[in-house]
């Protein structure tokens, strides 16, 4: 079959291609690659100008970083504040996301309007108050008021995300398991749960991943007693600029969410693909 | 049972909608009320405008406030243009742009502040550019770059954070754009330019005005690229706000509250200055 393109595009697409391809190793790849080779370099024989290469590599700065610096407890205490972010959010968002997927009413669009609100707000702003709020109310827990900010403020992604899966049930489905006599229960596991599920846990994961990577909540309401992997990488990066220190953090911040979004990601197509095939 | 059937959705609302209301509702109540109350050295509260008066008095908040106002437009501009040029490049499918579409997505999965880390780390003394710079004769020894008086450096993770946001906002709309209605201008003799001012720009605006108003608020409230990459003579208007609670004692909470209500101001009202601006622009460029 001939190509839809004529010969003339097909030579330009290829050649922005390679621009593009160049613009995101200088952009992306090169940046990430310097971090990769200064997290390694020996704590013993520092990269100095005019060496354009670390003399010595090694893995004694990362064993350094993870046996005396406070990384263990703040990658500790952010898996467990998103965890129990992105369950909450979830729970709460369920209801709301049902009604905005699934159901008419008057005032729908004002309602999806207002639950973006958070995100029409400077967010240090709101982190700000936020710890004045908590301070008036007597939350003194750091965990409880981090988990509290996170779960409210990303409670606009999971609606939205849950809302599309909502919609993409189809009514014929839920009618036709309804007009063979199943339960509610029945109807929910066979209409509901098999397209919902790849969106419920695209929607977990999103959650999990913007509460682990939060800075402003945690770093005003946290400070600074409670430290997460943000806190950490911050601090490294003020007035005592900790470079090698610095480049560890960021990988250990950075690699493991991007897995998770891909997978999110491959979640979320599924969703797609299985709202628009009527699959389930 | 009707009333029940009505009452439904509203009740189903309260799990995801009253959480926020109350959060937002709390938070801006409380930056508004402790805007408007100052404390005295016996630590007596008053309702007063003293915060005002002494942070609007105040060369410094002023060079904040402009200076967020440049960085969100900056930013929010220079990220719009160079996503457009590329949301209609991959318009169409064709062997390898779903490559170049996940490559320029991937800036939305780095963290801001490892972006801000990978910027200082490659511009820095021992950075890549520096030994690029000296190691092809362009300069004799490295140059100091971070940090720069300018805030180029801050500018510069704006758009390499945001522009993938544009470019996701953009691109929905971009693709919408019907090929009938292209090829007809074409044949009517609308060159390329013009068949981007008349056609794909006016069908665009609402997605073009929605990345500029996201775009403008995330970067105007910016605290930690300028931490972290800024210049150190100036503040960004959240920092400046920070800054204004920790060094200020009993009146910190005052002075940060009016920063705050002011850095709302700008988020909101600069955020509809930006978007009404570029709707007269396409309309006028449309003519």
């Amino acid at each position: 079959m001939a190509s839809p393109f004529p010969r003339a595009e097909r030579w330009r697409n290829r050649l922005l291609i390679l621009l593009a391809l160049v613009v995101f190793f200088l952009a992306l790849g090169l940046p990430f690659a310097m971090a990769v080779l200064w997290s390694l370099v020996d704590p013993s024989h520092p990269w100095a100008y005019p060496n354009v290469l670390p003399p010595v590599l090694s893995f004694r700065r990362w064993v350094e970083i993870w046996t005396t610096s406070g990384l263990q407890q703040a990658l500790v205490n952010s898996y467990m504040v998103a965890t129990t972010v992105a369950v909450s959010a979830i729970l709460l968002a369920l209801p709301t996301a049902y009604a905005f997927g699934r159901l008419e009413f008057r005032g729908k669009a004002v309602a999806q309007m207002l639950t973006l609100l958070p995100l029409a707000m400077p967010l240090f702003v709101l982190a700000m108050f936020y710890v004045a709020v908590l301070s008036r109310l007597g939350i003194y827990s750091r965990f409880l008021g981090i988990a509290i900010g996170h779960t409210f403020y990303f409670l606009p992604y999971a609606i939205r995300l849950l809302t599309v899966s909502f919609s993409g049930v189809r009514q014929d489905l839920i009618d036709a398991a309804r007009d063979l006599g199943a339960s509610r229960l029945t109807v929910f596991r066979h209409a509901y749960l098999p397209v919902l599920k790849p969106g419920l846990l695209a929607a977990l994961i999103i959650v999990f991943i913007l509460s682990i990577e939060e800075f402003a909540i945690s770093y005003l309401v946290g400070a600074p007693d409670f430290t997460t992997v943000p806190t950490i990488l911050f601090s490294y990066l003020g007035y005592n600029f900790i470079r090698p220190s610095a480049a560890a953090v960021s990988l250990i911040l950075v690699v493991p969410n991007v897995l998770l979004m891909l997978i999110a990601e491959r979640l979320l197509k599924s969703t797609g693909a299985s709202a628009g095939s009527g699959k389930g | 049972m009707n009333a029940r059937r009505t009452l439904t959705p509203y009740l189903l609302l309260i799990p995801g909608l009253a959480p926020i209301l109350v959060l937002m509702t709390l938070v801006i109540g409380m930056a508004l009320t402790r805007s408007v109350t100052w404390t005295d050295v016996s630590g007596n509260v008053s309702l007063s405008l003293e915060a005002w008066r002494t942070i609007l008095g105040q060369d410094q908040f002023w060079r904040a406030f402009f200076y967020s106002a440049r960085i969100g437009t900056l930013g929010a501009l220079i990220s719009v243009v160079l996503a457009y040029p590329v949301a209609l490049w991959l318009r169409r499918p064709f062997p390898g742009s779903g490559l170049v579409s996940s490559l320029i997505k991937a800036p939305i999965l780095v963290h801001g502040l490892v972006a801000a880390f990978l910027y200082v780390n490659f511009v820095s003394f021992q950075g890549f550019l520096n030994v690029a710079l000296v190691g092809l004769g362009f300069a004799a020894r490295p140059i100091r770059m971070q940090n720069d008086p300018y805030a180029i450096g801050v500018v510069i993770l704006q758009v390499w954070k945001n522009m993938p946001l544009a470019y996701l906002i953009l691109s929905g709309s971009v693709s919408a754009v019907s090929d009938d209605l292209l090829n007809a201008a074409r044949d009517l003799g609308v060159g390329t330019l013009g068949r981007l001012r008349r056609v794909v720009l006016p069908l665009t605006l609402r997605s073009l005005q929605a990345a500029l108003i996201l775009i403008f608020i995330g970067a105007a409230g910016d605290y930690t690229f300028q931490a972290v990459a800024g210049p150190t003579n100036i503040n960004s208007m959240a920092q400046f706000m920070v800054r204004m609670e920790v060094d200020n004692g009993l009146q910190g909470w005052s002075l940060s509250a009016v920063v705050a209500v002011m850095l709302m101001g700008l988020s909101l009202f600069g955020a509809i200055a930006l978007a009404g601006l570029v709707q007269v622009l396409v309309k006028r460029v449309g003519r």
